[in-house]
Formats: structure tokens, C-alpha cells, sequence
């Protein structure tokens, strides 16, 4: 197995039809929510009701549900932001942090994020979050790129809420920086398109070994986070 | 909430002196937990009945998982909004959301495994899995009680972090009663209603409540992913299933420990002085010395799912020592091995304590032979304690540092 991954500038084709369904069928129009506001559409997780969802795998999911979406709002897993128009940009939210300490050292980061992966399969949520290696967006943040060592990952998503939170347990659970909560490289954008927005620049992912690993179990294996590459990302990977 | 924080309690003699350490000589009699339940062969039927025979069973050890409670008036105080101007509210809101999602609401759903794996453990291994199952239960029913109440005093004065601890208490029962429905297959039930009037509750000020509750969770998140991933690598010791459940179960302890972590932040007079620096190593050190000596008595239960008992704990203690690094504003060198040195000590001086427990001297001999004993693991107990400690904490707190990359 081969360790390094070229991940380049996606093709979008079925990302964009995607999406573009998803514009229509959606019930929000609120293009700049602050990411203060959802709260109050998500009370009812306190009941037991339960999304029967064993069947449907996580990405099938994608074009059959759509409506099922909005209905299961209050789940806690919406999106803040989400567009009505076709025309709208759509406002996405990232954190971003060097490639060697989002894929590599805080295993945690690979849980919390499988864990809403598997969330999400299980209530027929579309996706609505990503990792972007070496983010195009970036180039319109020249403070966060003077600061930031490369490679960069960012996870963006249209939910500013879970950014915030992600980006809270971040800065709690990781053990090897010194990373400050006020100083997280945090920011937000819009971009008219899905593939705007998650566009990246082609780069190869080499970590090091590390010197010693000790715990009674391997490390998560290179390449974890495929299942969070934009789509289409995933195919040029490949070649 | 993970069990290991037994050992704190003698600290609620000192009320807010210094740190300082004693063995009480119940120490020798921890050989085993000693939550005895109600042994029923019929668990449907919770047994009000035998709440008398349960009643002269409870005897409570050093090592035991222990209930908690706190100064609710304190807390009110503290997370009042319009006195905490500390209290980031979008961060907690942000929290909020994350435990509203309820990323486990159906996730504790057992099958016919349970039972199968149950009837096929036998001998001192069925035993020693009761007593995990016991213990844990116990834990998580003792995170459920407190979070519950948190959650309905705070209700008026910060009605964020009130919810927060409600999700959390509903979090902690699905697992408390998870584990009590593994009891079953056991012909047992933990009788959860005595036990709340039963147990003897230990009482912390609100800031030890947050390093031991912090702790515990941490600790609880580190030994549960450990042991899965070990058993996800190593199938062929997966001889009960409810481990499958980990993977899940310890993010729920993972974000409880971030929640505290916030909460902690929040109230930063708790983590910024000397004081607290002494404090953040006692609790550290209490929990780990708690841990080590609770399963070293119980290696029969981790050979039985292919882990060496030692290497599992350091690894288990290291790692909740650098998540704990991220808060507390100093932290033990469990890096040193010189730290396991003297755990190792520990454990042998707990052995012979042991045993003279179990010999057939009138207890006035028991006695003069633990004096000596004692002292050993005290002194073992604040050597440990004295090592030179590692300066940690939250950046937040720390001067500007313009040279950080990300």
C-alpha cells in the first residue's frame, strides 16, 4: 500500500447535480445566519423517537431523501445556513491547521468525525462537511496563510455551529500543540457552488512515522479520510 | 464517568488545607468492590423484597466508585450569567448543540449475543466480569445522579449549561442501564433505586467536583477506545460483546470530559494559582494511583481480553495525562519511569496488605501488621506526589505567543 495520496482539483460534475438538487429542495433561505441562531430548531432530541435507518447506507443516501431532510431538522445535525435560490451563495465555514495535526496526530479529530459520518448515514442527513487538502478559499485569507504551515487541511462545513464546536474540542482534546482557542484559524466565506467552494490544489500527503508508538493497538491507517474528501476528489486520488 | 476516582475521598477531611495524603485502614480491605446487588434469578422483576438482604451487603471501600455530591448553591453561583462574565455562552451553545444531536440515541441496543457469551463465561472470569459490570454501572449511575441534579438546579440561573447537564445525566443512564441489563444475563440486577438511598454520598466543592469529573470521564474515554481498538485488532478476545459498543460509548465520555474542560474555563480562578496546581496533581494522582492499584487486583479480567494489565494502565494513564495537560494548570511526569517504579511498589505493598487481610490473625494483630505497611504506600503515595510536576494548562491563559503555527 502506498502512503502517498495526490489530491487535486476536483471534478464536479455529480458533486454540482447534487447540490443542485439539494438548492431547490431545501426550506431555508437564510444566506448570512450568525452562527448563533439554530438553537431553537432543535428541541425535540430530548424524545426517543428514533430515525429507523439500519437499511440505508451513509452515501446512498444522497439523492433519494432530500425532503426527509428538512423534516428531521430538529435532530440537532442542521445545517445554519442553507440556500433556497439557485443563485444564492451559500455560506461555508472552516477551521484549518496543518496536515500533520488534522490527519495525522489527534486521532480524536478521526473519531468525532466518523462519528457524524455514521450520524448522518443513520438519519439520511446529507453530508454537508468536508476535508479540504490545501484549500483554494485560502488564498483569500493571507493572515490565516501567513501563519499556517503547509500542507493545510481544512474542514469545512455549512454549519457554523458545529465549526464552533469543532474548533472548542479541538483546542481541548489535542495533546501535541499549543494551540489557542482565540488564535484557531477560524473564518468563514461564500462561494456560488459546492466545487467553488471545496476546490483544492493538487499536493501529496507524506507523514513520518512516528519514532515510537506504543499503544496496545495500531495507529488509524493513511488515508482515513477519504470518506471526507470533497466528492470527486476522491477519483483523482486514483490516478 | 469512569470509575476511577475512589481514592479522593479521604481529601474531604482536609476541607481547602493542602494537599496531603492518608491511608485510612480500610485500605487493606479492598480486595474487592463491594457493591453487592441484589443477586435475583429473575431480573425482570426489580426486587424491592430484598432491598433488606442488599442493605447489610453495601460495604464501601477506598477503591470503590463513589457517589458525589456537591455545594448546588455554590454552582448556581458560578455559572450565573449575569455574575460570570467568564461564561463564553456561544461556546456552550455550540456544546449545547453537539449534545442535542444525541449522536447515540439508538445505539445501546443489545442482541442474543449477550446472553450466548454471558452462559459461555464461566469460573473466576464470569465472576470478575460481574464485578466490571458492577463497578461500571455503578459509575455511570453516580454521573447520572449528580448530572441530574446539576441540570435541575441550574435551570434558572444558566439554563445552557443546565441543559448540557441534562443531556449528560440521559447520556449517563443509557449507559448505567446498559450495563445493568448485561447484569442480567447474569441472573443479576443492580438495584439502582436502593443504591440512591443506600450509598454514602462524598461530598466535593464545586472546583473538585470539575477536576474529578473531568478526570473521570477522560480517563473512562482513554480505557474504552484502548480496549476496543485492541479488540478490534484482536478479535479472538472479543468474549463478550458489549465492547463492541465502545467505539461509540467513549465519544460520549470523550465530550462530557470537553464540557467540563469548558466549564473549567469558564471559571478560571480554579486553574490559575498555586493552589490549584497543587490540587490538579493530587486529583490526577488519585485517580491514577486508584486505577493502577483497583486493576492490578483484577488482572485475570484484562488477560481475559489479551491485555497485559500494566502496560494497558500506563498507556491509559500517559494518555489522560496529556489531554489532561490541556486544562490543568500543572500535571504529574507519568512520562518518567520513575512514576511507574513506584506505582509498581504500590502494588506490591497492596498485595501484602492484602494478604494480611486474609489470614486468620484476631484484627488487633491485622492492625500492628498493616502499621508498617501503610506507611510504605503512604510514603510511596507522596514521593509520587512530590516528583517534580509538569507545568501545563490552556494556552488561553498563556501570555500572547505570536511565534505559534498552526
Amino acid at each position: 500500500m502506498t502512503s502517498v495520496a495526490s489530491l487535486g482539483r476536483a471534478c464536479w460534475s455529480a458533486a454540482a447535480m447534487a447540490m443542485a438538487q439539494n438548492q431547490n429542495q431545501k426550506l431555508y433561505s437564510q444566506a448570512n445566519k450568525p452562527i448563533s441562531l439554530p438553537m431553537s430548531a432543535n428541541c425535540a432530541c430530548n424524545s426517543f423517537f428514533s430515525f429507523n435507518s439500519a437499511a440505508v447506507p451513509p452515501i446512498a443516501a444522497k439523492s433519494s431523501v432530500k425532503t426527509a431532510v428538512a423534516a428531521v431538522d430538529s435532530d440537532g445535525i442542521t445545517s445554519s445556513d442553507a440556500t433556497a435560490e439557485n443563485e444564492q451563495a451559500r455560506k461555508y465555514y472552516f477551521v484549518v491547521a496543518n496536515a500533520k495535526f488534522m490527519l495525522d496526530e489527534e486521532e480524536h479529530f478521526k473519531e468525532l468525525l466518523f462519528e457524524r459520518l455514521r450520524l448522518y448515514g443513520e438519519r439520511n442527513k446529507e453530508q454537508d462537511f468536508w476535508l479540504v487538502v490545501e484549500p483554494k478559499f485560502l488564498d483569500k485569507f493571507p493572515n490565516i496563510t501567513k501563519r499556517l504551515k503547509r500542507p493545510a487541511v481544512a474542514l469545512v462545513s455549512t454549519n457554523g455551529l458545529w465549526i464552533t464546536m469543532v474548533i472548542y474540542r479541538l483546542v481541548s482534546m489535542c495533546r501535541f500543540m499549543k494551540l489557542r482557542l482565540d488564535r484557531v484559524l477560524s473564518e468563514s466565506y461564500e462561494a456560488e457552488s459546492v466545487e467553488e467552494a471545496l476546490a483544492s490544489n493538487p499536493t501529496d500527503l507524506q507523514f513520518e512515522k512516528p519514532e515510537k508508538w506504543v499503544a496496545p493497538y495500531a495507529k488509524y491507517e493513511y488515508g482515513w479520510w477519504e470518506p471526507f474528501l470533497p466528492p470527486g476528489s476522491k477519483e483523482e486520488a486514483k490516478v | 464517568m469512569a470509575t476511577e476516582m475512589a481514592l479522593v475521598k479521604p481529601i474531604t477531611k482536609f476541607g481547602n488545607a493542602s494537599p496531603k495524603f492518608t491511608i485510612p485502614r480500610s485500605f487493606s480491605r479492598c480486595k474487592f468492590t463491594t457493591v453487592r446487588m441484589s443477586a435475583t434469578s429473575s431480573p425482570q422483576t426489580p426486587s424491592k423484597p430484598r432491598k433488606k438482604a442488599a442493605k447489610t451487603e453495601i460495604k464501601e471501600t477506598l477503591l470503590t466508585p463513589r457517589f458525589y455530591t456537591t455545594d448546588f448553591d455554590e454552582m448556581e453561583t458560578l455559572f450565573n450569567t449575569e455574575i460570570n462574565k467568564n461564561l463564553n455562552q456561544a461556546e456552550f451553545e455550540a456544546l449545547l448543540q453537539e449534545f442535542k444531536t444525541d449522536y447515540n440515541q439508538t445505539h445501546f441496543v443489545r442482541n442474543k449475543e449477550f446472553k450466548e457469551a454471558a452462559d459461555k463465561m464461566q469460573g473466576p472470569l464470569r465472576q470478575i466480569f460481574v464485578e466490571f459490570l458492577e463497578r461500571s454501572c455503578t459509575a455511570e449511575f453516580s454521573g447520572f445522579l449528580l448530572y441530574k441534579e446539576l441540570g435541575r438546579r441550574l435551570k434558572k440561573t444558566n439554563p445552557v449549561v443546565a441543559e448540557i447537564f441534562s443531556l449528560m445525566s440521559r447520556d449517563e443512564a443509557r449507559h448505567a442501564g446498559f450495563l445493568n441489563k448485561g447484569l442480567s444475563d447474569f441472573n443479576l440486577a443492580l438495584d439502582l433505586g436502593f443504591l440512591t438511598k443506600a450509598r454514602k454520598y462524598t461530598f466535593f466543592k464545586p472546583k473538585f467536583i470539575f477536576y474529578a469529573t473531568y478526570l473521570s470521564e477522560k480517563i473512562g474515554y482513554w480505557r474504552y477506545i484502548t480496549i476496543y481498538r485492541h479488540l478490534k485488532e484482536n478479535p479472538e478476545y472479543q468474549c463478550y460483546p458489549i465492547f463492541k459498543y465502545f467505539e461509540n460509548w467513549c465519544q460520549d465520555e470523550n465530550r462530557h470530559g470537553d464540557f467540563f474542560s469548558a466549564l473549567m474555563k469558564a471559571q478560571p480562578q480554579f486553574l490559575n494559582d498555586w493552589k490549584a496546581k497543587l490540587w490538579a496533581r493530587f486529583f490526577c494522582l488519585s485517580v491514577y494511583v486508584t486505577m493502577y492499584l483497583n486493576d492490578c487486583q483484577r488482572t485475570a479480567f484484562y488477560e481475559g481480553i489479551g491485555l497485559n494489565t500494566k502496560e494497558f494502565d500506563m498507556h491509559v494513564i500517559i494518555e489522560t495525562n496529556r489531554t489532561t495537560a490541556r486544562i490543568f494548570p500543572a500535571v504529574l511526569d507519568v512520562e518518567n519511569p520513575e512514576f511507574k517504579r513506584k506505582l509498581d511498589r504500590m502494588v506490591e505493598i497492596n498485595q501484602k496488605l492484602i494478604a494480611v487481610g486474609e489470614t486468620d490473625d484476631i484484627p488487633l494483630v491485622k492492625n500492628l501488621k498493616r502499621i508498617p505497611l501503610v506507611a510504605a504506600l503512604a510514603s510511596e503515595i507522596l514521593a509520587a506526589y512530590l516528583m517534580p510536576p509538569i507545568e501545563s494548562g490552556s494556552v488561553d491563559f498563556a501570555e500572547f505567543e505570536p511565534q505559534l503555527v498552526y
